[in-house]
């Protein structure tokens, strides 16, 4: 056998060699076992085994470079719709696979050729030529990676993965193929496609990536859809089941066919792949909606619930402190927001906090800011106690019930490490040290107190809201009163409450004395009747001034009561506060009467015009020694109720005969709405009268000491002056009021030092 | 201490603006005063400073009062030294800072000639046109 006879006889053996021979032709029928025999025993005879199997092996890799990988590859191209990239994919793999059968067969006879003659030498250091074959495969493929594969990858299983998905299953039709589910073969095409890719041993290198991804951004979206705006439910657990249920048994279904590795371990780590993925998009999504949450607590319970779970599985603490200080600068802390709301917001996140960081580390950190902004808000204080003791479902008034003892940062440190050392745990590291670290309160009245520092200014709020009340309802109903202030004192101490209990006691001791006097058969009470409501000045907070003259008749039955009081009481007498209290009066003109409830200057004004029923203005200012301005005003009530009318310019008449109702009624009249109106003296004008008080001592080191430093004259009234119940006065604040009185050519300011003008 | 606390409160509401002391520094024994001339005499509108001196059994013993500003004065002498009866054998605990500048205020107006430390000031506090220009001067010294 010449060598041209036997280059034939190997090419019909082995018809890769042969540059003519297809791929896509069956050659089984041409196979002859003799042919074979006698092929190998010639290689065997001119010794060219090894050179045999290195062209064969050459020649299938010079056709997958050429052929196969180019022709996959094409599938890829001209993707357009998502629902053909599964057609397209399922095309490509079949086509590929039908190649790979062929080169697959050619290996099987290449496998013979070695057993028969003996070839030691590996292919590419593989344990069979199989693996070699799927080695160069990859190769190849891989190196001619088109860019849009991902792409129709990624369709390929999306597509599947909604089919398998319940919910997106529309009327029962298959979103690949648009037809009826039952006659629909796209899941066999599927599994079909996976099977072929496992036994190529390509399933994880061509499509692992983008399957993770896709999975990635599934369990993202499905995330985003459940927890939507839904936080009184718990979610992890549900998760954690979909997870198993639906994601991994889907995977699983893919992943069976993959023969590189054991479905157990591949299984295995994306499931803790995927679970960390889980946590980690849940807690995001979370923390996105923290401040949400926060607002709807206690309903979001659940929802803090989860994080507290998660939080500890993920490294995202960090991020929630930062996102949720934000969260809380822009919704929260700019003039937008009113004072309550932003109370209210910081109670929930206090109580909700706790639930997420009972060591109160992230509370502290969070609420900084608000603390903060609090402190910066005038109407602060008044809100808070105007809350504690509201009436009605109030976050503050059961923190107020529970009962607790303020403490307040400036206290000596509680001796509590010795106490529990055992259970002793040190701060977390991501937070940073602070001076409170020590000892954490998480009492809410207790923080609110801490947001200014002093017990005092809240007790002293209270007090002028307590003498408010008590003056402005006239209720004398003081058992509820009692009652919080006796809450209070638990919060407080006796010693900062006395005060406020006088007053209760003011209040009872008036009903008293009221009915003391009436039993009096000295005193008469002709034309009316009058209660008193007697106060102790020493404990209640100033009251707002005015002055007002009564009208006589008032007068003389007050300075009865006044007789009779001092006959009751020996040596003390009564100073009255003529513009408080309330009158009933009925008014009767021509046509109706008129039942009402005033205070005590629109009274006056309706008797003087029960006198004459026609005043001037200058006129009636000067009776009631009232002025003028004010007693327009208080006139304009009385327009508004039809009974005053204006006839001419500051000449004011009773009105007997309404005889047009609708024209008559002065709507547009300003009306004064004086309940609203405080009985008390504003805080404001209750700090000017305790500047007023350092100003005299300003006076007073001045005259004597003529010239002196900012940092002296504060440093002189902290010595002197500042005592008692007032309140300290910091050194920006005296800066600013030192500074007004520079302005007002009160003081002189020059090279650092104050004097007084000559 | 709670002495003075109370009687310096009481000086800084009163509304008397012609006398004032205040504690010189740190020290609450030790104060300074102002006084102002009372009106019609020749003393008017000049402002005087004294100084106080506490000691520790005030105030059943009396202040140590000296002029700073000099005062041209019969029962003042020329290093500020005092001679006025509530301030040595006459103290009683019931006077305080405000009654000792009243006082001192009302020996401005009303001198005791008879036990002059400065006899010159006794001498002419009869010619007033002459006294007042010794007071003038003796005032513009400082």
């Amino acid at each position: 056998m010449d060598f041209k006879e036997g280059w034939s006889l190997i090419k019909r053996v082995f018809p890769i060699l042969d540059e003519t021979y297809n791929l896509c032709q069956l050659e089984e029928k041409t196979f002859l076992k003799q042919e074979f025999c006698d092929a190998v025993e010639f290689i065997k005879k001119i010794n060219l085994a090894v050179h045999i199997q290195n062209l064969i092996v050459s020649k299938i890799e010079q056709r997958l470079r050429d052929e196969v990988a180019p022709e996959f590859w094409s599938y890829f191209k001209n993707n357009e719709h998502e629902n053909k990239g599964f057609k397209q994919f399922y095309n490509a793999v079949k086509s590929l696979y039908d190649s790979y059968r062929q080169l697959e067969h050619t290996m099987r006879k290449l496998e013979m050729f070695r057993q028969a003659t003996d070839i030691e030498e590996q292919v590419y250091n593989e344990k069979n030529v199989y693996d070699a074959l799927k080695l160069i495969l990859k190769a190849t493929l891989l190196s001619q990676l088109n860019l849009d594969y991902q792409l129709v990858v990624m369709n390929f299983y999306e597509a599947a993965l909604k089919t398998d998905d319940v919910d997106e299953n529309n009327e029962g039709q298959c979103i690949i193929c648009s037809q009826e589910s039952l006659h629909c073969n796209c899941m066999h095409l599927f599994q079909e496609t996976n099977r072929k890719l496992g036994e190529m041993t390509l399933l994880e290198p061509l499509v692992g990536q983008t399957l993770t991804s896709l999975i990635y951004g599934y369990i993202h979206s499905h995330i985003q859809k459940i927890c939507k705006d839904c936080f009184d439910s718990s979610f992890v657990a549900v998760l954690e089941k979909w997870l198993q249920d639906i994601v991994l048994n889907w995977l699983r279904n893919i992943y069976c066919y993959d023969n590189s590795t054991s479905i157990e371990e591949s299984m295995g780590t994306f499931e803790k792949k995927l679970i960390n993925f889980l946590y980690n998009s849940y807690t995001k999504i979370r923390i996105d909606q923290l401040f949400n949450i926060i607002i709807e607590y206690p309903e979001s319970l659940s929802a803090l619930e989860d994080l507290r779970l998660c939080l500890p599985r993920t490294d995202l603490k960090s991020m929630l402190t930062k996102k949720l200080q934000n969260a809380m600068e822009t919704r929260l802390l700019h003039p937008g927001v009113s004072t309550p709301d932003v109370l209210t917001a910081y109670v929930a996140a206090i109580r909700s906090l706790r639930v997420l960081d009972p060591t109160g580390l992230l509370l502290e950190t969070v609420t900084q800011p608000v603390h903060q902004y609090l402190r910066s808000r005038e109407d602060t204080v008044r809100c808070v106690v105007t809350s504690l003791t509201e009436e009605g479902p109030n976050d503050l008034a059961e923190e107020l019930v529970r009962g607790e003892a303020v403490q307040v940062d400036e206290n000596t440190p509680l001796d509590e490490d010795t106490e529990d050392w055992e259970s002793w745990v040190p701060d977390p590291i991501d937070t940073t040290p602070s001076k409170y670290s020590s000892r954490r309160t998480s009492d809410i009245i207790s923080m609110l107190v801490n947001v200014y520092g002093s017990k005092e200014l809240f007790v002293n709020e209270y007090r002028t809201l307590l003498a408010n009340r008590l003056l402005t309802q006239c209720l004398c109903d003081t058992e509820k009163e009692i009652r919080y202030l006796e809450l209070l004192k638990l919060r407080f101490g006796d010693s900062q409450l006395h005060y406020c209990e006088v007053m209760l006691k003011d209040i009872a001791d008036s009903k008293r004395i009221n009915q003391h006097i009436k039993q009096d058969p000295e005193y008469t009470e002709d034309e009316i009747p009058l209660s008193a409501m007697i106060v102790s000045a020493q404990f209640w907070p100033a009251f707002k001034e005015e002055k007002l003259e009564l009208h006589a008749k008032v007068q003389s039955q007050i300075s009865k009561y006044v007789t009779a009081f001092e006959t009751l009481k020996g040596s003390r007498t009564l100073c009255w506060k003529n513009h408080l209290g309330f009158v009933d009066v009925e008014v009767e003109l021509a046509d109706r009467t008129l039942n009402l409830s005033v205070s005590t200057v629109h009274a006056s004004i309706i008797m003087h015009f029960q006198d004459k029923s026609s005043w001037e203005l200058e006129e009636l200012s000067k009776v009631m020694m009232c002025p003028p301005t004010v007693l327009r005003r208080k006139i304009g009530f009385w327009q508004c109720h039809g009974i005053i009318v204006e006839t001419i310019q500051d000449v004011f008449c009773v009105q007997e005969d309404l005889e047009n109702k609708d024209s008559n009624i002065q709507e547009d009249i300003f009306v004064e709405d004086y309940e609203t109106e405080s009985a008390m003296a504003s805080a404001q004008d209750q700090r000017e009268e305790e500047l007023q008080t350092f100003w005299s001592y300003i006076v007073g080191m001045l005259m004597n000491l003529d010239t002196l430093p900012l940092e002296r004259i504060h440093q002189m009234l902290k010595m002197f002056a500042f005592q008692g119940p007032t309140i300290e006065c910091n050194i920006q604040e005296l800066k600013v009021f030192l500074d007004r009185k520079v302005r007002e050519h009160h003081l002189i300011y020059s090279n650092g030092y104050y004097k007084l003008p000559k | 201490m709670f002495w003075l606390h109370n009687e310096l409160m009481t000086l800084m509401m009163s509304p008397d603006k012609t006398i004032s002391a205040f504690p010189d520094g740190e020290n609450f024994f030790k104060w300074i005063g102002t006084i102002t001339g009372p009106k019609d005499t020749v003393y008017e509108s000049l402002k005087f400073k004294l100084s106080f001196q506490f000691p520790n059994s005030y105030p059943y013993t009396a202040p140590t009062v000296k002029f700073i500003t000099p005062c041209f004065h019969p029962n003042v002498d020329t290093s500020g030294n005092i001679c006025l009866d509530i301030l040595k054998d006459k103290w009683s605990a019931l006077y305080d800072v405000r009654t000792i500048l009243l006082s001192i205020q009302v020996l401005l107006a009303d001198p005791n000639i008879d036990s002059p430390l400065n006899a010159l000031a006794a001498a002419k506090w009869q010619k007033q046109e002459e006294y007042k220009k010794y007071v003038i001067d003796t005032y513009k010294e400082a």
